[in-house]
């Protein structure tokens, strides 16, 4: 796999040293950056498993969705009780789920969309594969295996590049982040004290500046307790040393960096408990920082509800309700940042139309996605909805794909960065028309 | 003749038996049948895809051209004990390098390579009294792990209970692994049975394959790892886990455009045909594990077979699927007693694509279960697939890069013994190149590696593995959990990251001193050390290759003004030399 890889990087580096002579390099970013040293930010966050796109934004107008989700139906507000609250309706057709009232102001003051029957054109109901294509903006196409972040990271490299250009606050880099371009994943516990003891260990003051390979080096000293060292020929066990040195000299640097960062934060405030809304909080304090935070992704598991889903209330309204209130608390927090933040929410398929015998839902196909943030075009909801006739239906089980989720990334990226994925190829066999969907105001320009 | 599971006998009827047992087809003789088999076999292994490019290149390994020479002195054998332990071995344990040194490596090495002749007496008793899965049948590990419903739909307990146990056999997988690697006297094998692990990847997270996994392990990888390519490759075919894993179980033929039209006629009426609705739920084909079973298991990528070949083999494949032996369909649920009947390789023929195919080149004449396994064996001991195994297996066992000739040399040996598995490995072991000094501490160690050397170094006695998991999770290769059916990489590329080496860091100064739950690194180790001599003893016994002179400065400084035995274990556990191999 790795030399289809390495090809397909070799020719998109080409084609970006290539535009970026031309003087292609994105206009937009730089002026965003000038006017007060943060550039735009993309949050992404994936909900694994498959989150159920129906009983999120929900077609409660469609006495059909009634039909199909008899059980963890949510109920129209007339139908609404005590403890079983209606939909919050936003359109004639759909309303949000009522865990989601946190966004749904957000929505009202044109922050806040959902894209309805978005996702893949693969069919693959595999949650492996389809996180995969997913992340890799690359359905069906095996070869490419570095995250769509991380490939724009590296087609958008320059030497100014800051530290913190990308980060994940979790121990292990989402997909969508990893790849050729270096993001730091953030371990937990035990980092402090570890960093301090291995900081001299692998300090490279005593060697930073030898290449691995070339002669001059420091300290040829024969090896303690083995065998004679040999300086004869190129050494490649120490060629492999320097690259073990410089890559834990770089995790202590960027770590400091990065926890300095944090630690002078202040307290976040209005974010629930738990992963991600404290995820959410440290990442906003990078972005107040102004260290150049531009991409920033994050996991929040357990969506695979085949089985006591739940509907008003339950298993899965807890987890909106959680999205929700943290993405909300992002919000608020960020304050006039926020103008050129955007939080993409999303999650490698949907689920099947029809509930299944165990109060829950499988594998589908169709999702949604939400995005909340100043270039967001809000109050109104993007994609198509035909109903769900099993002639409307994908396969005849499952909500289709009107929305290719690599239109709503190339859109994403051409309004917040002025990146024009088309020009660039940036997708293998796919031309995004970088305002197909429509739902973003350009950041600058 | 051993034992074995009841589900697994087909496989091995094919594995050993298969020239003879191959069903007799009513219009044709058997014998013309096998002849006709055993023609397109040899076809595809010989003539099919690019006979042209590669034909060039195997011509000018004859000459083995970019054969390297030794680069520098030669390795010590002082030296060549710690390079055979590190690489042989997950790492030399205490006092170990002295004792292959005074035993001589070779002869070390043609003991590892039969394992069955070395004594195992801990992990043996260890696995009879806590993971009794290592020798159940699938049917018994459900039935032991899966508690039945009682209840329709169940309840939240009965799920909780279920869950529980699911959680449980999984952990156990992940604890025997590493208890093995960790305790094992037959060392080569659980090297070797790591690599394997990841070549035929599956994961334990997706569906039945949790409690599948385990059977695997022992009745796949454990089983045919030092025995021929080809069985393995079978056997990992047939397996439930693999067919689940990579989907071909929900692979069927198929709709013509015919039945595709019917389908359609009736799909909002009220009363449809019961052969159209068994149409209409066809799924159709599934191409996951014939792309797979080409691209990663034999031929590797980019050997010029076409999308069209994937989609042709996933046809030969159709109806390759699994079942409880009582002929109810996978997923079943138990019957009204609680039982489950065994579960195993199933060919349903009602979904298998019996039009001809064209597979690499060959035609292949209708279908059958026998056309798979014809297929897969042409597949197994095709030059491409020896160029891949050959290539791979000297990645793992000496450099990132290795070089060409070797790897030809290597294949050469895979071809010309059918893919003898512990031929390959002497090819490898016993090379020149092995001793190279190019080729000596140029390995940086995976998580797992790292993990199970730093307790080995330490002659660690692991009662609780909670944390160790953990760890190894933290540093991004949990154990039979790689999602992507690549398995895990092996290569300094695909670890060396920033941030990484902070997780080791932490695991060796907490192992160093033993606050890693449950576990205690070996009373002789710290004993005995003086403080004039701590340092070169220590590093004596837990990098008996030596440390760099960097490394070295830096204890030094440590030692000036404190004394404690355990940091200084937990630095060396940590330093850029423990974590090269």
């Amino acid at each position: 796999m790795s030399p289809t890889r390495r090809d397909f990087l070799k020719s998109s580096s080409a084609l970006m040293m290539g535009a970026t002579a031309l003087g292609l390099s994105p206009a937009a970013l730089a002026q965003a950056l000038r006017e007060d040293g943060h550039p735009p930010t993309l949050v992404v966050v994936y909900l694994r498993g498959g989150a159920d796109a129906l009983n999120t934004v929900i077609p409660a107008g469609d006495q059909d969705y009634y039909s199909v989700r008899p059980t963890i139906g949510v109920p129209t507000p007339a139908n609404a009780g005590e403890n079983n609250p209606g939909v919050i309706p936003v359109t004639n057709m759909f309303g949000f789920h009522p865990a989601l009232a946190p966004l749904h102001e957000l929505y009202q003051q044109e922050r806040m969309t959902a894209i309805i029957n978005a996702g893949s054109t693969h069919p693959t109901r595999s949650h492996f594969d389809a996180q995969d294509f997913m992340e890799r903006a690359a359905p069906g196409v095996k070869s490419i295996t570095e995250g769509w972040l991380n490939r724009y990271l590296s087609a958008t490299r320059t030497n100014a590049d800051r530290d913190l250009r990308a980060v994940s606050l979790q121990s292990t880099l989402p997909r969508s982040l990893r790849g050729e371009y270096p993001v730091l994943a953030v371990p937990g516990y035990g980092a402090d004290e570890a960093m301090r003891a291995f900081e001299r260990m692998y300090s490279c003051e005593g060697n930073a500046e030898a290449q691995p390979g070339e002669a001059g080096m420091t300290d040829d000293g024969p090896r303690v307790g083995g065998g004679p060292a040999t300086v004869e020929e190129r050494d490649h066990a120490r060629e492999r040393q320097q690259e073990i040195l410089t890559a834990g000299a770089q995790s202590i640097e960027k770590l400091r960096h990065l926890q300095g960062i944090v630690r002078n934060g202040g307290r976040p405030q209005g974010y629930p408990g738990g992963g991600l809304g404290s995820q959410l909080a440290d990442i906003a304090k990078v972005i107040k920082a102004g260290e150049g935070l531009e991409i920033a992704a994050l996991d929040y598991g357990g969506w695979d509800h085949h089985a006591y889903q739940g509907g008003s209330t339950g298993t899965m309204a807890n987890m909106l309700n959680h999205v929700a209130q943290s993405v909300r608390a992002f919000h608020d927090d960020l304050g006039p940042l926020m103008d050129k933040t955007v939080v993409l929410v999303m999650s490698e398929f949907g689920r099947t139309v029809h509930e299944n015998g165990n109060n829950g839902t499988d594998h589908g196909h169709g999702g949604f996605m939400m995005a909340v943030g100043g270039p967001v075009r809000g109050n109104r909801l993007y994609g198509r909805y035909n109903g769900l006739g099993r002639r409307e239906l994908y396969q005849g089980r499952d909500l289709p794909v009107y929305t290719d989720f690599r239109s709503v990334f190339a859109e994403t990226l051409y309004a917040l960065f002025g990146f024009n994925s088309d020009e660039r190829q940036f997708f293998p066999e796919f031309e995004a028309n970088e305002r197909a969907v429509g739902f973003l105001n350009p950041v600058a320009g | 003749m051993p034992r074995y599971p009841r589900c697994f006998r087909p496989v091995l009827l094919y594995v050993l038996l298969l020239g003879l047992l191959l069903p007799a087809v009513p219009t044709l003789g058997q014998a013309t049948r096998e002849d006709r088999d055993r023609e397109t076999e040899r076809r595809i292994r010989e003539l099919g895809i690019g006979a042209g490019r590669d034909r060039d290149r195997s011509s000018r390994d004859d000459d083995n051209p970019g054969a390297e020479t030794n680069q520098g002195a030669p390795l010590t054998e002082r030296e060549i004990a710690a390079h055979v332990l590190n690489r042989l071995s997950f790492g030399p344990r205490p006092g170990q390098v002295e004792e292959v040194m005074e035993y001589g490596w070779e002869e070390w090495v043609r003991r590892q390579l039969d394992p069955a002749s070395i004594p195992n007496d801990r992990v043996d008793s260890f696995l009879a009294s806590e993971h009794r899965w290592t020798v159940m049948s699938m049917g018994d590990i459900f039935r032991s792990y899966r508690p039945a419903y009682t209840t329709n739909p169940p309840s939240q307990e009965e799920q909780d209970e279920r869950n529980r146990n699911l959680d449980r056999i999984r952990r156990e997988l992940q604890e025997a692994t590493l208890y093995r690697a960790v305790y094992s006297e037959r060392q080569l094998e659980e090297v070797i049975v790591e690599f394997w692990r990841n070549h035929f990847n599956i994961d334990q997270q997706k569906d039945d394959v949790g409690y599948l996994a385990n059977h695997y392990e022992e009745q796949v990888i454990r089983r045919f790892a030092f025995g021929k390519f080809e069985h393995m490759l079978l056997a990992s075919a047939r397996h439930p886990g693999m067919l689940i894993y990579l989907d071909n179980i929900v692979s069927q033929k198929p709709l013509t455009e015919r039945e595709q039209r019917l389908v359609e006629r009736y799909e909002n009426r009220n009363n449809i045909p019961r052969s159209i609705r068994a149409l209409g739920r066809q799924r159709g084909l599934n191409e996951n594990y014939a792309r797979e079973l080409m691209e990663l298991h034999t031929l590797g990528v980019d050997r010029e077979y076409t999308q069209r070949d994937v989609t042709e083999m996933a046809r030969v494949l159709t109806g390759w699927t699994a079942r409880w032996e009582d002929g109810s369909s996978y997923g079943q649920t138990p019957d009204s007693r609680g039982n489950l009947p065994d579960y195993g390789f199933y060919f349903r023929e009602e979904v298998h694509d019996t039009n001809n195919k064209r597979v690499l080149g060959s035609s292949l004449r209708g279908g059958g279960e026998e056309q798979g396994i014809m297929v897969i064996r042409a597949l197994a001991n095709h030059r491409y697939t020896a160029d891949h195994i050959s290539r791979k297996l000297c990645t793992y066992l000496l450099r990132d890069e290795p070089s060409e000739a070797l790897v030809a040399e290597v294949a050469r040996v895979f071809l010309r013994s059918d893919g003898d598995l512990p031929e390959v490995y002497a090819a490898i072991i016993f090379s020149d190149d092995f001793l190279y000094r190019q080729n000596h501490r140029v390995k940086f160690k995976t998580p797992f590696e790292y993990v199970v050397s730093a307790l080995r170094a330490t002659g660690a006695q692991v009662e609780n593995w909670n944390e160790t998991r953990e760890a190894i999770r933290l540093m991004g290769q949990p154990i039979y959990r790689c999602e992507d059916p690549t398995g895990y990489e092996d290569t300094a590329e695909a670890w060396l990251d920033p941030g990484v080496l902070v997780y080791r860091w932490s695991y060796a100064l907490r192992l160093a001193r033993n606050q890693v739950e449950g576990v205690r690194v070996g009373e002789s180790l710290l004993a005995n050390l003086p403080r004039d001599e701590m340092k070169d003893k220590l590093i004596g016994r837990v990098v008996p290759g030596g440390v760099s002179p960097q490394t070295n400065t830096v204890l030094d400084e440590y030692l000036r003004d404190r004394t404690s035995a355990a940091d200084l274990l937990g630095l060396l556990l940590g330093s850029p030399d423990f974590q090269q191999q």
